[in-house]
């Protein structure tokens, strides 16, 4: 049984679940890890070449050469849509194996999915804190990262909206990058837009198991408009449960810099959070945003409650 | 939408709103309404100015001088609007709208004809020249101050009867 | 009793609100049936969205002719027999007021619920010139009683739960206890009916006002808006002027959103339009009416980049799904208006200096936008809010600094990765010092972040 710690290549699955902060990952979930490991292969393929061009010609950093590693992807490389994926920085840091999930996910959907190694955060910590300037350098940052054609999928609804609806503003005196900020917006998919619209799916009969419920996340909803998908994903799921929660549109209280900044009354809304999910009797709560779920799972920690906290990339695809 | 529709819908939606309703045709009819509704005895308040008050008058020999004195107003109003299943009071002619308003129970009668359908149809008649005071009312009045729970019968009249004459 | 503004202490108010378990269960209540009542009165309704467009079309069109309507409706209300007065702010308000009760002795005047009343402090300045100022709305009636400010615009004893109000009725009214809100109605009806009778003057609001004929509008359910207007011989009304309708025919949209947005009703009992005062011929009406229109800050607001928030038609359906006002209720903001709506036109009336916390007090999580019937664009407000205090110098400095860093490492791939292996080399230590409101609640990093799983 491989233990909880990062394995010798900076690789997949150091087993840990982030959502429980004690918990590692079972055997079972390690066995797709080393699947992963095995089929690692550095490939350079010439359908690709026109794509790399590309990228030299932008002049990028050096890190960007990884991007010559294309896997072999079992559904053949021409049938393979390029997307590429923005993590976020919270995946990033916090949540690596949301961001594994996804790449998994997206691989099996017909995706081949590039991670623009330079990529940093959306900017959205300051752009709702009042820092225009700060978040403009990171918008910047990311348009030049995500540059091109190819869709952008994220794992997180707030971070494709930010993108979509705050992007053009934050350039409305810049025309180039406005365009680019434009296109970016319609390129951008949160992952269960992409996995139900493009991928269709949940009419792939995906594994599951046990009760699930799912927190509907604010900007995911009201800002972006993703309120079926998920649901639609999360129903398909054949041997799972679905278990809709109480007042699921309810803000959970991370509200980004709101949870540092007066945390007393972000607890009180996590709490509130925490008991409609207790109260659904499920086993599992998921959600399409880490902010959100790092915020229930802290209210479960706090609470005692031994709800398994999961972002809906990994719960999906455990089901592959 | 015919008259009939329209005299149905703002029947159903005064009742939605806890009024009384009643839909009568002549005097007789709107006599044995106010019989039902006005418990006897009671100082009844009815300017006696317009027709039809003049008719329910005569159902109260004994009446109030005035309507602060008054536990019950009968009286004719202006019109009343379907959409809403609201009365519409007009201090036009020298009426008091606030004898509607002192007593704790309202009975007015609204001539069927004076039914608009919509909120829109109302102000269109109105807005040109306003009355020094128009109320619209729905209802008894009413208040959910205390812990959102619904209480009848305020500062207004705790009853409201509509007689459609 | 006048009231400080306490906005700069909201972060304390709102830790202590969250202690008072009587509150949290009152705003609890109070957010589940609310939900639940704008969501029936609205079901039934054909095309919301065109409704909604519709009204926020008057608003905008009022609010961008905005002195062309107030003089207009100053002109008519003139021509229709009223007195109107201009207030540029609150203390003109106050004393504009005061001199119109003086002049004619009133000593006992009765008034029906006014937010630009609390909002200019009216009540104080009046007593303090020795007049009795009675608030006959149930609800003000009651946290009169208690020294109290609303916590709510539209139900403003909110906060009290039954009990409260029956031991108060018991003490200060010499009632025998009860506790059931049907009968503390009626006593208070008895209570109110003797003042209505007696008072010298009135005082009220206006949910509208109607420019073309001069009119004003009163939504009300409890009667009182149409006692204090139409009983006493003189008749103040104090509104702000962005209040302004064009004319009386767009009067039946507002009818259709208020009621429904503020209390789930079609319809509220009573919508009284007054025209003027008591005319040859009238018997309805006050002898005399003053109109007095309130500036206070509204035109400067209205020519900068915050001017959406006076669309606001004060409905209280923000508040009623607002995450933090449901949570820790309206007196936590300190001022008059709380809420959404309330920290934006607090920190935009009273200023960035007295208010900055408000700007704070949102998870700008939207539900709010969602309700509101004329479509004013909240969370982009509270945005530029946030961007003032920051460029006004009212940040945290700390913050600030992290900012500028988080800037820094954003367009700088290889600083970012840094910031990660750092915080996550020494996150007991971030941890331990000072993170722990936000570190004690997050999981230590990945020690192999995603960029570094990924090729």
């Amino acid at each position: 049984m491989p233990s909880c710690h990062g394995r010798g290549w900076d690789g997949v699955g150091t087993g840990r679940n982030p959502f429980l902060f004690d918990a590692c990952i079972d055997g079972a979930d390690m066995d797709i890890a080393e699947q992963d490991v095995q089929t690692t292969i550095s490939v350079t393929d010439r359908a690709y070449a026109h794509d790399y061009d590309k990228v030299v010609l932008r002049g990028t950093s050096p890190q960007r050469d990884a991007r010559d590693d294309i896997r072999k992807h079992p559904m053949g490389v021409q049938a393979a849509m390029q997307v590429l994926l923005f993590g976020t920085c919270l995946v990033d840091t916090f949540f690596p194996e949301s961001g594994e999930a996804t790449v998994r996910l997206l691989r099996r959907f017909g995706a081949e999915p590039v991670f623009p190694k330079g990529q940093t955060c959306c900017g959205q910590p300051a752009f709702n804190a009042g820092y225009e300037a700060a978040a403009r350098v990171a918008a910047e940052h990311f348009l030049w990262e995500f540059d091109g054609d190819a869709p952008i999928v994220t794992p997180s609804g707030s971070c494709a909206a930010m993108v979509k609806h705050h992007y053009p503003w934050l350039f409305r005196d810049d025309p180039k990058r406005l365009a680019k900020a434009k296109r970016a917006g319609e390129r951008i998919y949160e992952l269960t837009q992409y996995l139900v619209h493009v991928a269709k799916a949940h009419e792939a009969g995906l594994r599951g198991k046990g009760t699930v419920t799912y927190h509907s996340s604010c900007h995911l909803t009201r800002s972006l408009g993703v309120r079926e998908e998920p649901l639609m994903l999360l129903s398909s799921l054949q041997g799972a449960t679905f278990v809709p929660m109480p007042d699921a549109a309810r803000c959970c209280g991370f509200g980004g810099t709101f949870m540092a900044k007066l945390p007393e009354i972000s607890c009180a809304l996590a709490d509130e959070k925490a008991a409609s999910i207790e109260a659904t009797g499920a086993d599992t709560v998921t959600g399409c945003d880490s902010g959100c779920l790092m915020n229930i799972a802290d209210a479960m920690r706090r609470r005692g409650t031994k709800i398994r906290v999961v972002h809906i990339a990994q719960l999906l695809a455990e089901g592959l | 939408m015919s008259a009939a529709d329209r005299e149905r819908l703002f029947l159903e939606n005064a009742a939605i709103a806890a009024a009384g309703t009643h839909a009568v045709s002549g005097a007789g009819e709107l006599l044995a309404a106010l019989r039902r509704v006005v418990a006897t005895g009671s100082p009844v308040y009815c300017p006696g100015v317009t027709e039809l008050e003049k008719a329910a008058a005569a159902l109260f020999p004994v009446r109030a001088a005035d309507y602060a004195a008054a536990a019950v107003t009968v009286e004719e109003v202006f019109g009343a609007v379907a959409e809403t299943g609201t009365l519409v009071c007009s201090s036009e002619g020298g009426r008091a709208v606030q004898a509607g308003l002192l007593p704790s129970h309202h009975v007015a009668i609204v001539r069927r004809e004076r039914i608009f359908e919509t909120l829109d149809d109302l102000f269109a008649a109105v807005a040109g020249a306003p009355p020094t005071n128009l109320t619209l009312v729905t209802g008894p009045s009413r208040t959910a101050d205390i812990e959102l729970t619904l209480a009848i019968g305020v500062h207004g009249p705790e009853r409201l009867d509509i007689i459609v004459a | 009793m006048s009231h400080e503004q306490t906005s700069l202490a909201f972060r304390e108010n709102s830790v202590r609100a969250l202690e008072d378990s009587a509150l949290r269960a009152a705003m609890k209540q109070a957010a589940d049936t609310f939900g639940t009542k704008r969501a029936d009165a609205f079901a039934p309704v054909p095309d919301l969205e065109a409704l909604r467009d519709r009204a926020s079309a008057i608003r905008e069109e009022v609010l961008a002719n905005l002195p062309m309507y107030v003089d207009r409706f100053a002109a008519a209300a003139t021509r229709s027999g009223a007195v109107v007065h201009r207030a540029n702010d609150a203390a003109a308000a106050r004393e504009i007021i005061r001199k119109v009760l003086a002049d004619r002795g009133a000593r006992l005047i009765v008034k029906g619920k006014s937010m630009v009343s609390e909002e200019v402090d009216l009540n104080s300045h009046l007593e303090a010139a020795g007049m009795e100022v009675v608030e006959t709305d149930l609800g003000e009636y009651i946290i009169q009683m208690e020294g109290e400010t609303p916590s709510h615009i539209i139900v403003p004893a909110i906060h009290k739960n039954r009990q409260q109000v029956g031991r108060l009725f018991a003490d200060r009214l010499g009632v025998p206890y009860s506790d059931d809100p049907q009968v503390l109605t009626k006593i208070a009806r008895k209570a109110l009916r003797e003042k209505f009778l007696s008072a010298d003057a009135g005082i009220s609001g206006a949910n509208f006002a109607a420019a073309d004929t001069g009119s004003l509008v009163l939504f009300t359910n409890e009667g009182n808006g149409r006692m204090v207007t139409t009983v006493p011989p003189l008749h103040v009304a104090i509104l702000s002027i962005e209040k302004m309708l064009p004319s009386l025919t767009d009067l039946p949209a507002f009818i259709r959103l208020l009621p429904r947005s503020a209390t789930g009703q079609p319809i509220t009992s009573y919508v009284s339009v007054v025209t003027g005062p008591r005319k040859a011929g009238d018997a309805t009406g006050a002898k005399e009416l003053h109109i007095v229109l309130l500036d206070n800050g509204r035109t400067e607001i209205n020519a900068g980049e915050s001017r959406d928030i006076l669309k606001c038609i004060r409905c209280g359906a923000c508040m009623n799904v607002c995450p933090v006002y449901r949570t820790v209720g309206g007196h936590a903001y300190g001022w008059t208006y709380p809420g959404p709506m309330g920290l934006i036109l607090t920190t935009l009336l009273t200023g960035m200096a007295k208010s900055h916390p408000l700007v704070d007090a949102s998870t700008v999580c939207g539900a709010c936008v969602e309700v509101c019937p004329v479509r004013v664009p909240l969370v982009d407000l509270i945005l530029e809010l946030r961007r003032r205090k920051v460029r006004e110098g009212f940040s945290d400095p700390k913050e600030k600094r992290g900012m500028a860093l988080f800037g820094k490492a954003a367009a700088k791939p290889a600083l970012f990765a840094l910031g990660q292996r750092l915080a996550g080399g020494f996150w007991p230590l971030v941890r331990a010092f000072g993170g722990k409101d936000v570190a004690g609640r997050m999981p230590a990093p990945s020690r192999t972040p995603l960029r570094r799983r990924l090729p």
